[in-house]
C-alpha cells in the first residue's frame, strides 16, 4: 500500500447556493501525478483552492502530508507549491523579482531564492529575459513565469491548474517537459487540463469530475479499457462518453 | 521579516509607477505653489482707483487725487469719461470716481457738486475698499474747508484776509495729518497670516491622506490579479501581509512629508532643526493613521474603482473639515464637525510646532488622537479583511 500523501474526504463548497463542489473524495499517493479532469465549471479549480488552503470547505476535510488543512494550514503551506489557473504575477516587476519574492515567501533566504529563481527561469527558457518586466512578456512567457513561481522552494506537492492553457505548442512542450522532469524527480503533482492527450501521457491516475462530483477515477489505461481497446480509444473518448456532449457554461 | 519583504515589494512597485510618484510628490508642490501665489501676495490691500477728472485746474480735485496717490494702498489711473464708461460697460472696471466740472469752484459756494461713484453691481470687493478710502480723503478735505470757513467767519470782523486764513488752516491740517492726535496703530493678533504656515500642513496632510487610495487599491488589485490568494499558499500570514502593507504605506507617507517639508525648509526657511524634527514625528504618526485607514477601505471595497472613489471622497471630506483651504472659526458648528477629521488634529499639531514654536509636548493630545485613529483603524481593517473573493 503506497503512502497516501493527500486525502480529501467528502468536500463540499457552494457559492450563493450553487454547489460548485458537491461531495468529492479522493487520495493521492506520494510521487504520483494525479489528473483532475472535467468540463468547464466542473469544480476543479474550486477543489484546488480548498486543497491549497485559500478557500475553506463548507464541509469535509483535507489532509496533506499528515497536516489538516483546517487545523494546520501553515503545515500544509510548507509542503505545497501552487500554479493557479489565472496568472498571479506582479506584472510591474521583473520575472526575477517575482520569483525571488515568492521564493522568500516560502522561506528561502536571499541567496537561495536568487539561485533557484535563476535555475527555474533557465529551465523555462527565460534566463535571458530574467530582468525583463513581466508586463512586456507574451502570454506563453507569463504562463512559464507563473509555473516557475510555483516551483520555488522545491515543494513536495505541486498543484497545477491548467498551466498550459493559452500557450503555443513550443511553450506547451516546454511546460510539459518540465512537469515530466519534476515527476521523474519524485514530486507529487495534482494536475488539471483540458488537453486529454497531455493527461494521458503525464498522469498515473485521473479523476473525471462533472457538476461538482467525481464520476470516474482510475489509471488512463483502465478508463480506456472500460470503453474499448485501450490502444485504439483515447482518453478524450472516455471523457466525452462520461460527461456527454452538451455544452457547459 | 516577511512583512518587511512585502513592504519592500510594494515600495519597489510604487517607485516604478511614475504616475503615482508624480501624483504624490509633484502635485502637492504644484498646488502649494498655486495657493501661495493666490493668497501669498495679498496680505496688504492694494488697489487701483479709476478717476475721471473733469474738474480741470480745480485745486480741490487736484488735492484729492494727489492725496489718493500718496497712499501706499492706492494707485490712481486717470481716464476720460468715454473711456471709463466704455470699460464699465464691458465689466472691465467695476468702480469709477467722477469728479464733475467746476467741483473745486463750487465747493466754496452754496451749490456744491457731489463726487460720483459709478459702479457695476456692488463695485466688487476692491472697488468697495477703494471707495471707502476715497470717502475718507474727501471727508478730510471737507473738514478742512469747514474749519477754514468757520475761522474765516469768526475772523471776518477783524479784517484778516481769506488767503492768509486758508494758508494757516492748511498748515495746521497738514501737521495734524502727520502727527494725528488720535493715533492708529495696527497690530496683527493670533495666527500670523503667513500663507506658508497656513497652507503647508493642510496640503501635506491632504496628500499623505490621498495615499490611502493607493493603499486601498493595491490590496484590491492584488486580490483581483490573484497574487493575494497566491501569497496565502505560501508561509505568509495575514498578519504579516497586513504589517507589510502598513509598513510600506507608512514609509511612503512619511517620505512624502519629509520631501515636502524639506523643500519648505530650504525655500521658505520655515523650520528650525527642532521644529523640523518634531514635524517629522507628527508626520510619522499621521502616515500611520492614513495607512491604517487605507487598509480599512481596502478591506471593505471589492473593486479598484470603489477603492479610488471612497478614498478620494474620504480624503476630500477630511481635508475640508481639517481647515486646509479655509479657516474654521472657533465656536461654530463647523468647528464641532471638524473635530471628526483626523486632519484637524494633524494640521493643528504641525501648525503648533512650525508656526508657534511649540514642542511635541504641546501637541501631545493631537498626536494621541491621530495615533488612536491608527490603532483603531488597524484593528477594524484586520477584522474585516478577507483573503479570497468568494462571491463574484
Ligand atoms: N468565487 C466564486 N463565486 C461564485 N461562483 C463561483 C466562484 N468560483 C467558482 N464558482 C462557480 O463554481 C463552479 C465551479 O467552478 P470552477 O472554477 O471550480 O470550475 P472548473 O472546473 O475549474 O472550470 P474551468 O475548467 O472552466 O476552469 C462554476 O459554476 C463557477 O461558476
Ligand atoms: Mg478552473
Amino acid at each position: 500500500m503506497p503512502e497516501e500523501f493527500l486525502v480529501a474526504r467528502n468536500l463540499h463548497k457552494s457559492f450563493n447556493g450553487n454547489n460548485a463542489v458537491n461531495g468529492v473524495s479522493f487520495s493521492i499517493h506520494k510521487g504520483e501525478v494525479f489528473g483532475l479532469l472535467g468540463p468547464n465549471g466542473a469544480g476543479k479549480t474550486t477543489t484546488i483552492r480548498m486543497l491549497t488552503t485559500v478557500l475553506e470547505p463548507d464541509r469535509g476535510d483535507i489532509e496533506i502530508g499528515g497536516h489538516s488543512v483546517r487545523q494546520d494550514a501553515e503545515g500544509v503551506r510548507a509542503l505545497i507549491g501552487v500554479c493557479p489557473q489565472e496568472l498571479a504575477l506582479y506584472v510591474e516587476l521583473s520575472a526575477m523579482d517575482n520569483l525571488v519574492f515568492f521564493g522568500r515567501m516560502v522561506g528561502l533566504n536571499g541567496k537561495e531564492a536568487k539561485a533557484q529563481a535563476m535555475s527555474h527561469l533557465d529551465l523555462m527558457g527565460l534566463a535571458d529575459r530574467a530582468k525583463g518586466k513581466v508586463d512586456k512578456f507574451s502570454g506563453g512567457m507569463k504562463r512559464r513565469v507563473n509555473l516557475a513561481i510555483a516551483l520555488m522552494g522545491h515543494p513536495q506537492f505541486l498543484f497545477l491548474d491548467e498551466s498550459t492553457v493559452g500557450v503555443d505548442p513550443q511553450s506547451r512542450n516546454n511546460i510539459y517537459e518540465t512537469i515530466e522532469g519534476l515527476r521523474d524527480e519524485g514530486m507529487t503533482i495534482l494536475y488539471t487540463t483540458h488537453y486529454m492527450d497531455e493527461a494521458d501521457r503525464l498522469c498515473d491516475r485521473v479523476a473525471i469530475m462533472d457538476e461538482g462530483v467525481i464520476i470516474a477515477m482510475d489509471t488512463p489505461h483502465a478508463l480506456k479499457s472500460q470503453i474499448g481497446n485501450p490502444n485504439q480509444v483515447t482518453l478524450e473518448d472516455v471523457f466525452l462518453k462520461l460527461t456527454g456532449r452538451t455544452l457547459r457554461d | 521579516m516577511n512583512a518587511i519583504l512585502v513592504a519592500l515589494l510594494e515600495i519597489r512597485a510604487y517607485l516604478r509607477d511614475k504616475g503615482g510618484l508624480a501624483f504624490s510628490l509633484l502635485l502637492p508642490i504644484a498646488i502649494f505653489a498655486l495657493m501661495y501665489g493666490a493668497f501669498g501676495g495679498q496680505e496688504q490691500f492694494h488697489g487701483t482707483a479709476y478717476v475721471v477728472d473733469e474738474d480741470q485746474g480745480g485745486i480741490y480735485s487736484a488735492r484729492l487725487i494727489e492725496q489718493m496717490d500718496e497712499l501706499d494702498e492706492l494707485d490712481v489711473e486717470l481716464l476720460s469719461r468715454s473711456d471709463a464708461d466704455d470699460r464699465l460697460e464691458h465689466s472691465d472696471l467695476y468702480l469709477v470716481l467722477y469728479i464733475p466740472q467746476g467741483f473745486s469752484d463750487k465747493l466754496t459756494t452754496d451749490e456744491k457738486l457731489p463726487l460720483t461713484f459709478k459702479q457695476r453691481s456692488n463695485g466688487g470687493q476692491e472697488g468697495q475698499i477703494v471707495a471707502s478710502m476715497v470717502r475718507g480723503l474727501a471727508e478730510e478735505i471737507n473738514q478742512g474747508l469747514q474749519v477754514q470757513n468757520q475761522v474765516e467767519d469768526a475772523l471776518a470782523e477783524s479784517g484778516i484776509g481769506g488767503e492768509k486764513v486758508e494758508i494757516t488752516v492748511q498748515k495746521f491740517l497738514d501737521r495734524e495729518r502727520e502727527h494725528p492726535i488720535v493715533g492708529i496703530e495696527e497690530i496683527s493678533v493670533g495666527s500670523s497670516p503667513d500663507p506658508v504656515n497656513q497652507f503647508l500642513p493642510g496640503i501635506v496632510t491632504m496628500f499623505v491622506l490621498f495615499s490611502i487610495t493607493l493603499t486601498a487599491r493595491t490590496l484590491v488589485e492584488e486580490r483581483k490579479k490573484g497574487t493575494l490568494e497566491r501569497l496565502f499558499t505560501t508561509r505568509l500570514s495575514v498578519g504579516q501581509l497586513f504589517a507589510g502593507k502598513f509598513l510600506a504605506n507608512v514609509s511612503r507617507g512619511f517620505v512624502q512629508t519629509l520631501i515636502l517639508f524639506a523643500l519648505a525648509y530650504a525655500v521658505f526657511q520655515k523650520f528650525t532643526p527642532l521644529s523640523f524634527g518634531s514635524s517629522l514625528v507628527i508626520a510619522l504618526v499621521f502616515a500611520a493613521a492614513a495607512s491604517a485607514l487605507g487598509l480599512v477601505i481596502a478591506a471593505v471595497v471589492r473593486t479598484e474603482d470603489q477603492a479610488t472613489w471612497i478614498g478620494v471622497f474620504f480624503t476630500m471630506a477630511m481635508t475640508m473639515l481639517g481647515g486646509t483651504f479655509f479657516e474654521i472659526s472657533e465656536g461654530t458648528m463647523m468647528e464641532t464637525i471638524s473635530r471628526f477629521s483626523v486632519n484637524t488634529y494633524a494640521n493643528e499639531a504641525f501648525y503648533t510646532v512650525i508656526a508657534r514654536g511649540g514642542t511635541l509636548a504641546d501637541v501631545g493630545f493631537e498626536i494621541a488622537v491621530v495615533a488612536g485613529v491608527a490603532v483603531v483603524a488597524l484593528i477594524i481593517a484586520r477584522s474585516l479583511f478577507k483573503v479570497a473573493q468568494e462571491g463574484k
